[in-house]
């Protein structure tokens, strides 16, 4: 008879379907909300306080530092202004080194956010050791807890996405290329939601993997995540428990043959990912569905990440003095190349606000005033009601309903029920507060578009309406 | 004066027959000599007293498929349409359930709702505005001082519906035959996991066919005609209809790759545990249907000319592109293609003897972007191409079968299916005239 701290069996848990990120909702509501709305200032600082809208400069304190597997180093830090970082999953920072000392010019590296936006008091980098490089060896030798970095960020467009209501993914990771994929794994298993998460894992020894501690432990208690690891070198040792050899269609057939319709996300040497893509692409899967990081390139790949950090500083500085919405440099809207990003469960959304479409002609130049001060005004009451297209005004009480009114004092306006139920009188309200009784002779979104029924309203405003 | 107005009739039913004893004597003669696997004689279509009896004993009696939840996504959303003498609005309701309503005012018989389709409250008669609520429900009709009028009889008039797996079926019966729903459960698991209700309409064709119904219908139920169909056939395979031992010598190359395209498909469909065999009933039961996935050629995963995905998002609970089309045919109005990217709906509405509507809509994933994840005029190519091929062969053989030369044809092997349509249609008819 065996024994358990746990009594309860654990079953599969019931999840919502998809992912959604924690700042998706704060960026609909900014998108959604238009300029003139009551509590728009609100919505857009709820916006601007969780979502990664747009790279800053600010100034990170090292906190921890651990060594990692495969001569990594992890690097953990917080802001100095006490904000949380707010990022996009798979994103990078620019960070400053002080290598040649306090007072000489800094050399300025990019390195892949290794922890979850779910957990954005801290964030992690992870370096990997290049003996022969400038700052790597200065980073595992020197930066300790307390010392101060200047950075910039969050800078690129490999994320995941916002919403996803899929949320299938096929991760491939070659060495240092794991850092932007820990974050990705991290998140998920942070977020709820029914995803799908594969992880091929490349390194070239069987010690050499960095966050195997915390994968596999991932991997053990998150039912979604899957974990496979292989040893991309030559000689695998004979007690090598797990997967041999470069990445293979017949690797990847074993290890998602669904990979056809999921998301990718890869990142690693360039060779690695070229021939990544080539088997993605001939089992099928699209262009659009293909997201690659580049860790080693050519000349005309260092170029464009310097080009989009340069963008990402302007950016910065531009919007440092600004209010209000920024443009979010890589949201789903962004023209990035590697597209896939998934559009959001249930909802259209535009990462800048938009101001919706004017859903009813208007009547607002200056030459032709709507308030009514030129109309003749006839009736009694203590409002007034001004007729557009009569150009007359039109006075009454509180308790009246305005389609016998406005009748009475000869404004056309069709009828039949006069109680809310068949529609005939609805005509657009252009201004003014109105309380309406009606049976169901008007839909919401017509009330949204602004009109309504006079036959069973009374006013609570002055009005102009549009009859 | 001063009177009461109520209902002469309660429950009044639909008038009894279209039809006269005389053309009922006649027809049940033709259906009684009709010749087993052999094409109907001309007057079945060409004789506007068969269409009528044909809207009476098939149309006015079994379910047929209207549309899809797709095109009605919101509460007051509503389609119309007519087919023979009738005339319906299928509206979805406050609480995502569907009404179907009689597109016939109780007043003095005006078409409530004038427009294909669109989104209402209450729905008012141009006429003379006699207003009823969603459910048909009368709610107002103007009156005189002291002129009474009973709202409670006078409610648009009601038909049955099922909605299965979204797609919408109407049956405007009294008693609607119940083998449907013995049926749904059936074709259900194969249909919902591609998920209608988080999908949108990407476009929808209605086009006029100048030919009886039933031609139309034949036409669809055979693939011996492919070769008309260029575009369609680089991605469904020309040999449907076939089996091993009937394979032409121009289809036998085809007829491997479909071989091979099949094994790999239900292979793919046991890993993700979908259904894939054939289900084929479509004359050995009042609700005649033949459900499956079938293979596509090229890409194998959509209706384009390399057999790529037309739309590049997946529906509902799929994990792959790669599941063929899962087809669906109906007696007698309907068929369907599901797959992984989109689905295509056909309906099936008879104007007259020679007249034919088919109205085919697209649907794609509800977040899919048009110009981002698909291109209408990508999507729709090859089944626009498709239906005015198959609307050309249709005239052409309406055109024939009021010629007094015109003789009843035999059904080759691969158009078992058309032989099952005109067996369905034989038996129904004769069950409604014995």
């Amino acid at each position: 008879m065996s024994f358990s701290t746990s009594p309860i069996h654990s079953h599969e848990p019931l999840r919502i379907s998809g992912l959604e990120m924690p700042w998706n909702r704060a960026l609909r509501a900014a998108a959604e909300t238009s300029t003139n709305d009551v509590g728009r200032a609100e919505v857009a600082s709820v916006a601007r306080a969780l979502a990664p809208y747009r790279p800053q400069e600010f100034l990170a304190e090292c906190v921890e530092v651990c060594d990692e597997p495969g001569d990594m180093m992890t690097f953990m830090f917080r802001r100095v202004d006490g904000a949380p970082l707010s990022f996009r999953s798979g994103q990078y920072l620019n960070i400053e080194f002080p290598v040649h000392g306090p007072d000489a010019d800094p050399v300025d590296r990019s390195y892949s956010i290794s922890s979850p936006p779910t957990r954005p008091h801290t964030f992690t980098i992870t370096i990997k050791r290049d003996p022969k490089g400038l700052v790597s060896p200065w980073a595992h030798d020197f930066l300790r807890p307390g010392m101060v970095l200047d950075m910039l960020g969050p800078v690129g467009a490999f994320h995941l996405p916002d919403a996803d209501r899929r949320a299938r993914y096929l991760l491939l990771a070659a060495g240092a290329g794991i850092t932007p994929i820990m974050s990705m794994v991290y998140t998920i298993h942070d977020l709820p939601g029914d995803a799908d998460v594969v992880l091929l894992y490349h390194a070239t020894r069987p010690g050499g993997f960095a966050f195997s501690d915390l994968l596999e432990y991932l991997a053990a208690t998150d039912s979604r995540i899957k974990v496979y690891w292989s040893l991309g070198g030559h000689r695998a040792p004979d007690d090598w428990a797990w997967m041999a050899g470069r990445i293979s269609a017949g690797m990847l057939n074993e290890i998602a043959p669904d990979a056809n319709g999921r998301q990718v996300y890869a990142c690693g040497p360039e060779e690695y990912l070229r021939t990544a893509e080539e088997l993605l692409r001939s089992v099928g899967v699209d262009d659009t569905s293909i997201n690659m990081e580049f860790f080693t390139g050519d000349h005309q790949t260092r170029a464009e990440y310097a080009e989009e950090v340069a963008l990402a500083s302007d950016v910065a500085e531009e919007a440092a003095d600004a209010d209000g919405a920024e443009p979010d440099l890589y949201g789903p809207d962004a023209e990035v190349d590697g597209g896939g990003i998934g559009v959001p469960v249930n909802v259209h959304l535009t990462a800048t606000p938009v101001v919706p479409e004017t859903p009813v002609s208007r009547v607002s130049d200056a030459d032709s005033p709507i308030d009514g001060a030129e109309f003749a005004t006839v009736g009694e009451g203590s409002l007034t009601m001004s007729f557009v297209r009569s150009k007359l005004n039109v006075r009454i009480n509180p308790d009246e309903r305005i389609l016998r009114v406005a009748q009475r004092a000869g404004v056309r306006i069709p009828a039949n029920c006069q109680d809310g139920m068949c529609g005939t009188c609805k005509i657009v309200k252009l201004d003014g507060d109105v309380d309406m009784n009606h049976q169901g002779g008007i839909r919401a979104r017509e009330i949204d578009a602004g009109k309504f029924l006079p036959c069973c309203s009374t006013p609570l405003t002055d009005l102009v309406l549009e009859a | 004066m001063n009177y009461t107005l109520t209902r002469p009739r309660p429950d009044t039913p639909a008038r009894s027959s279209l039809i006269s004893e005389d053309t009922e004597a006649e027809l049940s003669a033709l259906l009684e000599r009709r010749r087993k696997g052999y094409s109907l004689e001309g007057p079945f279509y060409t004789d506007p007293e068969i269409f009528k009896a044909d809207m009476e004993g098939i149309f006015a009696r079994y379910w047929i498929f209207a549309c899809s939840i797709a095109e009605i996504p919101e509460p007051g959303d509503y389609v119309t349409f007519d087919f023979g003498p009738y005339a319906l609005i299928v509206l979805r309701d406050d609480d995502g359930g569907v009404n179907v309503l009689h597109n016939i005012c109780r007043h003095r018989g005006a078409r409530v709702l004038t427009a294909e389709s669109g989104s209402t409250g209450n729905l008012v008669c141009g006429y003379h505005s006699w207003t009823y609520a969603p459910d048909g429900t009368l709610v107002h009709a103007s009156t005189a001082p002291g002129e009474k009028l009973d709202t409670s009889c006078f409610g648009l008039k009601k038909a049955h519906s099922r909605v299965v797996a979204g797609l919408v079926f109407v049956n405007i019966s009294a008693e609607p035959p119940a083998d449907f729903d013995d049926v749904i459960p059936l074709i259900e698991p194969y249909l919902e996991p591609h998920d209608i209700s988080k999908t949108k309409v990407a476009y929808q064709q209605t086009i006029v066919e100048e030919g009886n119904w039933k031609l139309v219908m034949e036409n669809n139920r055979e693939c011996y005609h492919c070769d008309g169909h260029p575009e369609l056939a680089c991605s469904l395979f020309p040999t449907w209809g076939l089996q091993e031992g009937m394979i032409p010598p121009h289809l036998e190359e085809v007829w491997e790759r479909n071989v091979e395209a099949k094994l790999a498909l239900e292979a793919r469909c046991d890993r993700y545990g979908l259904h894939h065999e054939v289900l084929e009933e479509l004359d050995t039961r009042i609700a005649g249907f033949r459900i499956s996935r079938e293979s596509l050629d090229g890409a194998g995963e959509s209706f384009s000319a390399t057999g790529r995905r037309l739309s590049k998002k997946l529906l509902g609970s799929l994990r792959d592109f790669r599941l063929g089309r899962c087809s669906l045919h109906l007696q007698p109005n309907s068929w369907f293609h599901f797959l992984s990217d989109h689905i295509v709906t056909f309906t099936v509405f008879p104007i007259d003897v020679g007249h034919t509507i088919v109205r085919t809509t697209w649907l794609v994933a509800d977040d899919a972007v048009e110009g981002v994840d698909y291109d209408v005029d990508e999507l729709t190519h090859v089944w626009k191409q498709t239906n005015l091929q198959d609307k050309a062969f249709v005239e052409l053989c309406q055109k024939g079968a009021a010629s007094p030369f015109y003789e009843q044809g035999p059904y080759m092997d691969s158009e078992y299916q058309v032989e099952a349509f005109i067996n369905w249609y034989t038996q129904r008819m004769r069950e409604h005239l014995a």
